[in-house]
């Protein structure tokens, strides 16, 4: 890899496990001291390398601040880029996510905002659930297949989630 | 990005929507997803005595292109052979429907699902 790895650009060693506060306030640090603002008198040069650090340091947030994102790019790291582009077959899991959709259909139809918020910890408690298998597995060789299973997991309960809080954003209307 | 008219016309009025006892002998059930997008499909499959599907069903949570692919999917499979409805392809559902190139992977899912279905179907006779 030619630029640092994401990591890196935090001073952090490759993990899974992050304080996700801590990462958020030494962004807004960094980013602060890449800032055009603070380059207005600086060469072309300088100015060019300050945008192009921002924009690295950006794109390394938004990786390693979500969890599927995070835990793709470990695979990177090791050397398994992981196609999403490819069909899932894993029915005992698809058929919990089938159910879980037909679920919050049934909340919205009955705008259930209780039980929109009950579905919402369940579901919190499955990502956390993820994470720990996955925090567990993602640097060990042998349990390479498991890993990324656990990242295709991830990446349904991370669009169902977007799902429940549109919904949240609706009913609240 | 715009739709097409098909896509539209299935995603608003969905064929063949709907749930099949998936314990029925009779009856062959595909459940896919799409990591990508977080789509999950499923397309069920009766089959009556001479191997002909006489019933599709289909339930998709996923974006337009990946419903109408469904749907198109099970209103294609009714009356044909298992061997027949096999040999669906993604691309001619594509080509139906008119996709973009960055729905092409909604029509792979829809294809796969037909294989699912007709992959457990077989199972359950002992065909495989």
């Amino acid at each position: 890899m030619g630029t640092p790895c994401h990591f890196a650009l935090f001073e952090l060693q490759p993990s899974f496990r992050l304080d996700l506060d801590q990462l958020a306030a030494r962004y807004r640090e960094l980013a602060r001291s890449v800032h055009p603002d603070r380059f207005a008198d600086a060469t072309e040069r300088e100015q060019r390398l300050a945008l192009e650090h921002s924009a690295s340091l950006n794109e390394a947030y938004q990786t390693l601040k979500s969890a599927p994102k995070r835990a793709r790019y470990l695979l990177a790291l090791r050397g398994h880029e992981l196609p999403l582009e490819v069909t899932v077959q894993d029915p005992e899991f698809l058929m919990q996510q089938m159910q879980w959709r037909e679920e919050l259909e049934e909340l919205q139809d009955s705008v259930d905002l209780a039980g929109v918020a009950t579905f919402k910890r369940r579901l919190k408690v499955a990502q956390e659930e993820l994470n720990d298998s996955f925090a567990a597995c993602w640097d060990v060789t042998a349990r390479h297949e498991e890993a990324e299973r656990l990242v295709r997991r991830m990446q349904f309960l991370d669009k169902l989630s977007y799902e429940v809080r549109q919904l949240e954003e609706r009913l609240d209307d | 990005m715009a739709y097409s008219e098909k896509v539209i016309d299935h995603y608003e009025n969905p064929r063949n929507v709907g749930k099949m006892d998936a314990e029925d002998p009779d009856v062959g059930t595909g459940m896919v997803g799409a990591p990508a997008c977080g789509d999950v499909m499923r397309l069920q499959i009766k089959v009556n005595d001479q191997g002909v599907i006489e019933d599709a069903k289909f339930k998709t949570y996923g974006c337009g292109s990946a419903i109408a692919s469904s749907s198109l999917a099970t209103e294609w499979m009714k009356g044909k052979t298992l061997d027949e409805a096999e040999t669906i392809k993604n691309t001619q559902l594509a080509e139906e429907l008119a996709l973009p190139p960055v729905k092409i992977h909604c029509s792979v899912l829809a294809e796969d699902a037909i294989k699912a279905a007709v992959r457990d179907y077989k199972q359950k006779k002992g065909l495989l």
